[in-house]
């Protein structure tokens, strides 16, 4: 065994616990060799395919012939694309109503079920509320093109039971888009609901407590303190509901197929049958790229937004 | 009015008494109301269940069964017979962990660089990884479709896991949670000779475990319930995964009646309900812990 001055080892460890905490002489070449993998895989799936879809966007390819290039045609192409028009008008109406629902359906939930219910009751909303959403769309859609079934499903039996008739609920144009708007709401509520019963955790119950002492109803405590302090919460799930629901696809492929007279055709819908039903793969870049512009444009306005109603945002 | 004053033992946030007394009809309503709720939201599926169990001859009768009355297990018989749904089960499961496994792993290596290690053009490079948080799937499908064709992997599961061995947003919760474990600790054991490799496998990430369960469990559903994907890159009925089989079972020519239908949507029902009532909990935290941090 080597016999080092105890004083010597000291120095040296800590000199050598310096040099980490700046870095260390190996640090670059580590760094480079951990992240590489990530970034391989970044440059293949994400930044190259995105670059690919901003030159695709310029060409016209149907996959069998050899691209050609065609400059601006597809972007003006967009400009008298009535279909597009229609979906983009359709996807937005889509988000907002997510959104606004969401939101508000979300926030309720999780200011009922937060306090003062019967533990086993409370177990059973919790379960009730966010159980569908881990159904996958796929299942979800099916089961409820069948629950709205005019004929055999049991909305309509039993709102016929109440004495209101039901409309055809995906196959009136009318209530098409509202009743994806409504499976939707069914489906990913529990999500929105869960973040907000989080973000009421954070909110201290002495505050609304004080605030109860001090003579304010429940309903101005809650205006007044719990809502205030729920802004950073409502921001968060109103962006990544918007951005979710922006690129809403799967139920309107499955159950309508953006029928009935395209009164559900939602952006990516049209993506998708522009480009893997029509093989034009050029245009569906384009309207790929609309779609990004779009989800991009919202998120920055709202992030500019937030600093005039999101407390300490 | 007798008023029995017996104030639930149970209740963990001691209230003024004369708080509590004011609401007790207030709450009753209120529990009543999400019981309504919850019982409602939970029809669809009771009645998804009840009808898959049924004789298929009396499936779909008015009023609805709620209860599987001449009960039979023909239309899952049925379902097994139409669509290959343990092969594609399978493939679900393939794809899922490869792709949550996989990311996890590149992700974990990539947080560690940037929480622990500084290397020229770190920042830049951070930055331009967030920004892909924004890029969504729909816009570089196209080109990883090109590409998939190119390597000859349309109608491979590969073409499903491969693109999702990167998650942008796995690494930045990673690097997140990394910042807040004390770097004296991986100090203390990189002094007594440890590699990185072992810094980050026996101290990082095992610390890391709520954030690893949270993103497993996150990815798990996304992968597992992912439609979009295999509807563009698979096409045979032996490499479907389930989302996709199902629907291929209701759909035109070689489909099965709506009673068949609903017992493939019990069969991909089921599982994920009784996986999520043995981990509630971890779910309902996952969901929540990324609400916050995110």
């Amino acid at each position: 065994m080597s016999t080092v001055a105890p004083a010597r080892v000291l120095e040296e460890t800590t000199h050598r616990a310096r040099r980490h905490r700046a870095g260390g002489r190996s640090a670059p070449l580590a760094g480079w060799l951990f992240v590489s993998p990530a970034v391989l895989l970044f440059c293949v799936f994400i930044l190259g395919p995105f670059i690919a879809a901003m030159a695709l966007s310029l060409f016209s390819y149907d996959l069998l012939t050899p691209a050609q290039f065609v400059g601006l045609k597809n972007f003006r192409t967009l400009l008298t694309d009535t279909t597009l028009v229609r979906a983009l008008g359709n996807t937005f109406v889509f988000a907002f109503a997510s959104v606004v629902t969401h939101l508000v359906g979300g926030l309720l939930l999780a200011v009922l079920v937060n306090r003062g219910l019967n533990r086993v009751l409370s177990y059973f909303v919790r379960v009730a509320v966010f159980f569908p959403f881990l159904i996958s769309w796929a299942a979800v859609a099916l089961l409820w093109k069948y629950v709205l079934d005019p004929s055999f499903g049991i909305v309509s039996y039993y709102l016929g039971k109440i004495g209101i008739t039901a409309p055809g609920w995906f196959t009136d144009p009318a209530w098409a888009l509202p009743s994806i708007i409504g499976v939707d709401f069914w489906h990913t509520i529990g999500y929105t609901f869960l973040i907000m019963l989080a973000g009421l955790q954070t909110v201290p119950a002495e505050m609304t407590e004080a605030a109860r002492v001090d003579g304010a109803s429940r309903l101005q405590s809650f205006v007044f303190v719990t809502l205030p302090l729920m802004t950073p919460t409502l921001f968060f799930a109103s962006v990544i509901t918007f951005i979710g629901a922006f690129q809403i696809f799967d139920p309107v492929q499955i159950i309508t197929a953006g029928g009935p007279d395209n009164s559900t055709v939602t952006a990516v819908m049209y993506l998708y049958q522009t480009g893997f039903q029509a093989f034009q793969i050029g245009y569906a870049s384009t309207i790929a790229l609309v779609v990004f512009a779009v989800i991009m444009l919202v998120t920055i306005l709202q992030f500019w937004g937030s600093r005039k109603w999101v407390h300490n945002a | 009015m007798t008023t029995v004053t017996t104030t639930p033992a149970t209740t963990s946030r001691p209230a003024p008494e004369h708080r509590r007394r004011p609401f007790r009809v207030g709450r009753l309503v209120k529990s009543l109301l999400l019981l309504v709720l919850g019982v409602l939201m939970l029809a669809p599926l009771v009645w998804l269940i009840s009808t898959s169990l049924i004789e298929p001859s009396e499936a779909f009768q008015l009023p609805p069964a709620w209860i599987p009355h001449p009960f039979s297990l023909q239309n899952f018989r049925d379902v097994v017979d139409l669509i290959p749904i343990a092969r594609m089960a399978l493939n679900s499961l393939v794809v899922t962990l490869i792709s949550v496994g996989g990311s996890l792993l590149v992700a974990s290596l990539a947080a560690y660089a940037f929480s622990r290690l500084p290397f020229p053009g770190r920042e830049p490079l951070f930055v331009l990884l967030l920004a892909a948080l924004m890029v969504p799937v729909q816009l570089t499908v196209i080109p990883i479709f090109i590409l998939m064709r190119r390597l000859q992997l349309i109608d491979h599961l590969a073409s499903l896991w491969l693109p999702a061995l990167i998650n942008v947003f796995a690494i930045f919760f990673l690097r997140q949670y990394f910042n807040t474990i004390p770097r004296d600790l991986d100090e203390a054991a990189r002094i007594d000779g440890a590699g990185h490799f072992r810094v980050l496998f026996q101290i990082l990430v095992p610390l890391a475990g709520p954030a690893l369960s949270a993103l497993t469990i996150l990815g798990f559903e996304a992968s597992w319930n992912n439609y979009f994907g295999p509807l563009i890159f698979l096409s045979t009925p032996e490499n479907m995964t389930l989302p996709i089989g199902l629907v291929s079972l209701s759909a035109g020519q070689g489909g099965g009646p709506a009673a068949v239908v609903f017992a493939g949507i019990t069969l991909v029902v089921a599982p994920v309900l009784i996986v999520f009532l043995v981990f509630q909990r971890a779910f309902v935290e996952s969901v929540a812990s990324v609400g916050i941090r995110g």
